[in-house]
């Protein structure tokens, strides 16, 4: 089965005095597969999820997406992506952002008027007549998934895609990540919440300082008898710097 | 050319729902407006109380130097409104998109940063011409109730020459403000823009013989003439400043008419209309921010 993204050998730094901010990622994700990238944060995760959106280059490195560049507008037509803190044009409505985008991915009116409506209503926006500037972040991140699904991709992508959102909000995104995969969509998880995580992916990386650390089915990284969130912690605090401990004023403080 | 569409018409009502936007064009219709309005009270004030004596100018010579200087204030005042515009909506049109985030969206779909730039600057052309028209036209309105002066037709191509020099400036400050933050972009745009116009004008005096014929100087001078924007005009200021001349050496009895300027010095000190090279330079200038825009838009990483 062809994969849907590659990412051979990546890295990326920002600036040429920077350290790398991905430094030789490698992982392949198929049709219908669940992946979760995991990581502390400025892992490299949002770095990575980018390059494959064609949003930044890569610096070293192979990424294809659907065998093509991701800097090629083609090569994105299939794809999805909800990122991290999502942002629209402010002064538009919730109706229009997504009239906006459907012209963007090509799709004709008939199928405009079908798919809008029924996004809004799955993302609770569709009684929604403010403008973009006057939505709250968990609206923002709920219009960001309604967009990223709207021209029903085959490469989902979610960047952090729960952080603001409300219980309700996270089950129905779990149960969409679910109706996806089983209809051959393969999606991209990049989240902190790993029991999220846990519940939904098939296959998971795990990042720190930009490196791989550890890389396979749910099954291989978390080992019978323990959970995801043990094994993130020992594998990124075993390969974290050394960190400062509570600041001298907490700990006056304690012994007050 | 789905992509340059969806971008030009999501970004236009964008723009119309900007309130700067709004707010700069009350401004400048209110500012026509009361142009106009106090033109008619400050003419009919003065008819009432100088037209009695036996030195007495002729009320029809009096009213047409109100009205033009009518005209020349319009002029001025369309360009000072076009201008603001131009830095109204250089300054949001593309910045805020990246600035926001909102860009992540837009090019995670399926379409290039040439067609997102050409539908950005496609929309801001459209908007800008729209507003600056509006105005123009009430503007034409005025003349129409106050008296044109005879430039009518004159003041319609300053109108175009002044939409092309606001055009020039909003694209330059389009394309920094995909470099820098949009304040400091419309500040080095204001620089340079002001830096242009002192050298296009010094070089008009240099044409006119009025610098001297120091060789450095005039090598010089068409260098830098060069390498800045040169703003195109219409040949009203100096029809406007023709029609003045003739009207106050017809009124001015006290000179003798030997040492009167002529005709010929008054109009050699303005500017005339651009000429094709003027154009063409235009046309290139405009290409150039156009394409530096785009090249910004395409180097982001968002």
């Amino acid at each position: 089965m062809a994969a849907v993204v590659s990412v051979e050998g990546l890295r990326k730094r920002y600036r040429s005095r920077d350290p790398w901010a991905v430094d030789g990622v490698s992982f392949a994700l198929e049709p219908g597969q669940a992946f979760g990238l995991l990581g502390p944060n400025g892992a490299g995760k949002s770095t990575v999820v980018k390059i494959i959106a064609g949003l930044l280059r890569p610096g070293e490195g192979k990424v294809t997406l659907f065998g093509s560049d991701p800097g090629n507008p083609m090569a994105r037509q299939d794809l999805g992506f909800a990122p991290e803190d999502p942002d629209f044009p402010k002064f538009l409505r919730a109706t229009e952002v997504l009239d906006y985008f459907a012209s963007l991915l090509g799709l004709d009116e008939d199928e405009r008027k079908r798919r809008i409506p029924e996004t809004l209503a799955f993302a609770g926006l569709d009684k929604e007549r403010r403008q973009i500037r006057q939505f709250s972040k968990g609206m923002k991140q709920r219009l960001g998934i309604a967009q990223a699904i709207l021209g029903r991709p085959k490469l989902l992508i979610l960047d952090e895609p729960t952080a603001d959102l409300d219980p309700l909000g996270r089950r129905d995104v779990r149960a969409l990540i679910d109706q996806l995969k089983a209809s051959g969509v393969a999606v991209l998880l990049n989240s902190h919440l790993l029991s999220e995580v846990e519940l939904v992916c098939d296959t998971v990386a795990i990042l720190a300082r930009g490196r791989v650390l550890k890389e396979g089915t749910m099954a291989e990284v978390v080992p019978e008898g323990r959970n995801l969130e043990d094994v993130f912690v020992e594998l990124v605090q075993a390969n974290a710097p050394p960190r400062d401990q509570l600041p001298s004023f907490i700990k006056e403080q304690d012994k007050s | 050319m789905n992509g340059t569409v969806a971008v030009a018409r999501y970004t236009l009502v964008e723009l119309s729902r900007r309130r700067i936007l709004l707010v700069f064009f009350i401004i400048g219709a209110l500012g026509i407006a009361l142009i106009g309005i106090g033109l008619k009270v400050f003419s009919s004030a003065f008819n009432n109380v100088v037209i009695s004596g036996p030195t007495a100018p002729d009320p029809a010579k009096l009213q047409r130097a109100f009205e033009l200087g009518f005209v020349n204030d319009l002029i001025g005042a369309l360009g000072f409104f076009a201008l603001l515009i131009a830095f109204g909506i250089g300054m949001t049109v593309i910045y805020h998109d990246l600035d926001s985030g909102a860009a992540i969206s837009i090019f995670s779909k399926p379409v290039s940063r040439a067609a997102f730039t050409i539908g950005k600057v496609a929309a801001a052309v459209i908007a800008m011409i729209a507003i600056v028209g509006v105005l123009s036209i009430e503007a034409r309105l005025m003349m129409l109730f106050f008296g044109t002066g005879g430039l009518g037709e004159a003041l319609w191509i300053e109108t175009v020459a002044q939409v092309a020099n606001a055009l020039t400036v909003m694209l330059l400050v389009m394309a920094l403000s995909t470099w820098m933050n949009n304040i400091v972009a419309a500040i080095v745009a204001f620089v340079y823009n002001t830096v242009g116009g002192f050298v296009v004008l010094l070089h008009s005096q240099l044409q006119a013989g009025f610098l001297g014929d120091n060789q450095i100087l005039k090598v010089g001078l068409n260098i830098v003439y060069w390498l800045v924007p040169h703003q195109l005009m219409s040949d009203a200021r100096r029809q406007i400043a023709l029609a003045q001349f003739d009207l106050f050496s017809s009124l001015d009895t006290s000179t003798p008419r030997g040492q009167r300027p002529s005709a010929d010095q008054i109009v050699s000190s303005i500017p005339g209309a651009s000429g094709a090279g003027d154009i063409i330079w235009w046309v290139f200038v405009v290409c150039l921010f156009a394409g530096l825009a785009y090249y910004a838009v395409r180097r982001r990483q968002v």
